[in-house]
């Protein structure tokens, strides 16, 4: 019994891509999701061609070697920092719609963040990353927090609030449900929350993705006021994410308030 | 064995050196170089990755030569001469010597103050404006710095000369701004060309910032032209995929919308009697 969902794709397939989970591959199949299309051919029964095609029409292929004529794959959720470079373990999600709390307030909420889909190869109960794309390839842009000479740079994500954790869409964003607390002494407005993406995992269950929740706290520290925001890990049956980023152990991240 | 020893110890090069005693501070310094280089090899393998670049090669050096500098005091303890004359020739020597490297001195200063200063790390982008030089510093070295400049050749530079230019860094701050001009006819709406350069960027420019979000001001109202000056912001990594961009993917926007680019005009009036 596999605890990760499994899937055989043993003929000559073509569909649109449903679940995460793993997959084995005996012959020729293609997936496809928003935007890209994932091939893979069965050169020999040694080998097989990954294929990648998106909207940015270049075409990536890869030899995949097979000691027993077929090959296992994981397709999961992965952050989003790798689409168009790798530049930046930071995430900056701007809602949407701004949150106002009055002093000695909190609220729970549930946003969308993007993500990426990565591929990994498993072999020998190792996972190696194959590749990764994006569907959402026009919203994946970076931003700066910050002012250009010391600012951070963060991958951007427009940051819609949602009713739960459930309201993610497949492929493209996953749900991170964020407790902001105000211990100030006035109201405050929040409209966005920078954090280090590798401090939080993601989870994934049939097509849709959640991260680890955050906990963003506005409080005076001296005569500064910023935000203090800071993971919690989850208890979740839902599969926690392959990733091959080097996971960081950030506790908190601190931001300015608006 | 011990009368072949004997007999090197008789022979004298100075009152209170011996050809036993040269032999003794060669095989000290032999080992010092060794233990020196053994040393940096280790230092190179475990310790110089976690630090920075430029401190990793400062600190090695530093190592290096402070073993071997160890080792030479070892030696010329050992041997017992007397260095007290050389000092009296050696501050003469020194006066002379130093009028005649001025220069290599002078970088040997600079080099210190720039290992000190820092206003530059190894890596970094740079461009000295005065010496039409840019880009990748290499390293600073005792005397000299090395840029591998854009197109593929090392030039070097020497240390007081790079300490006493202006330096302009590249890469000290993690976002950098390219910019563009381009011109839309007098007849053509300017809301609705920004509009059409907006979405360009957006959909085909991925390393452009959405925030700070890229700016269109209008630069001039030219002879030809009204001129839209593109401000747009990026890693600083990425210039090489915006500046060169730029402009062709505005004017190709501006082509697809229609909106005309005009050439320079005269309108030449003749005058009747």
């Amino acid at each position: 019994m596999c605890e990760i969902p499994c899937f055989d794709m043993s003929s000559n397939q073509e569909q649109n891509f449903l679940n995460y989970g793993i997959y084995t591959i005996t012959d020729d199949v293609e997936f496809n999701f928003p935007g890209t299309e994932i091939k893979f051919k069965k050169l020999s029964e040694n080998a097989f061609l990954y294929q990648k095609n998106d909207l940015t029409e270049k075409i990536v292929e890869k030899n995949v070697p097979s000691a027993s004529g077929s090959i296992q794959i994981e397709i999961c959720p992965i952050r989003p920092l790798n689409y168009p470079a790798k530049r930046t373990d930071y995430v900056y999600l701007d809602f949407t719609t701004p949150v106002f709390l009055p002093s000695g307030s909190s609220v729970v909420l549930n946003a969308l963040c993007q993500i990426e889909v990565g591929i990994f190869v498993i072999h020998d109960s190792t996972k190696d990353s194959l590749d990764w794309f994006d569907c959402n390839l026009s919203d994946s842009r970076f931003a700066l927090y910050g002012p250009p000479d010391s600012g951070v740079l963060c991958k951007y994500s427009k940051s819609p609030i949602v009713s739960s954790d459930i309201d993610s869409d497949p492929y493209e964003n996953a749900s991170i449900q964020i407790t902001i607390k105000n211990e100030l002494s006035d109201g405050r407005s929040v409209r966005r929350i920078v954090f280090p993406a590798t401090a939080f995992s993601l989870y994934y269950k049939d097509n849709k993705a959640k991260f680890d929740n955050a906990s963003a706290i506005l409080k005076k520290k001296l005569a500064l006021e910023l935000i203090d925001v800071s993971p919690e890990k989850i208890q979740t049956d839902w599969q926690k994410s392959t990733t091959y980023e080097v996971t960081s152990t950030v506790k908190h991240s601190q931001m300015g308030v608006d | 064995m011990i009368e072949f020893f004997d007999s090197l110890a008789q022979i004298e090069i100075t009152e209170t050196l011996n050809l036993l005693g040269l032999l003794i501070g060669g095989i000290i310094m032999t080992i010092g170089v060794i233990v020196a280089r053994t040393v940096r090899i280790f230092f190179k393998k475990y310790y110089a990755p976690k630090l920075s670049k430029d401190s990793a090669n400062n600190l090695g050096k530093l190592i290096y030569f402070g073993i071997i500098i160890i080792a030479f005091l070892i030696f010329v303890s050992t041997t017992g001469v007397d260095f007290s004359g050389m000092l009296v020739a050696g501050g003469i020597f020194g006066v002379v010597i130093g009028f005649a490297t001025q220069s290599v001195v002078s970088n040997l200063i600079s080099g210190i103050f720039l290992m000190i200063e820092k206003p530059v790390r190894q890596g970094d982008s740079v461009e000295i404006p005065a010496e039409n030089i840019s880009g990748t510093l290499i390293d600073i070295s005792t005397f000299s710095v090395r840029v591998r400049q854009f197109d593929g050749t090392i030039i070097r530079i020497p240390n007081e000369k790079f300490f006493t230019s202006n330096i302009r860094s590249l890469t000290s701050s993690p976002v950098r701004r390219s910019q563009g001009v381009v011109g839309i006819a007098y007849k053509e709406d300017i809301d609705g060309a920004i509009l059409v350069l907006q979405k360009a960027i957006a959909q085909l420019m991925p390393f452009v910032l959405v925030e700070p979000a890229p700016e269109f001001r209008i630069n001039e109202l030219g002879d030809s032209s009204v001129n839209i000056e593109i401000l747009v912001w990026h890693p600083r990594e990425d210039w090489g995929e915006v500046q060169p961009k730029l402009l062709k993917i505005a004017k190709n926007a501006l082509d697809e919308a229609g909106i005309e680019i005009p050439f320079p005009q005269r309108v030449i009036w003749q005058g009747k009697d």
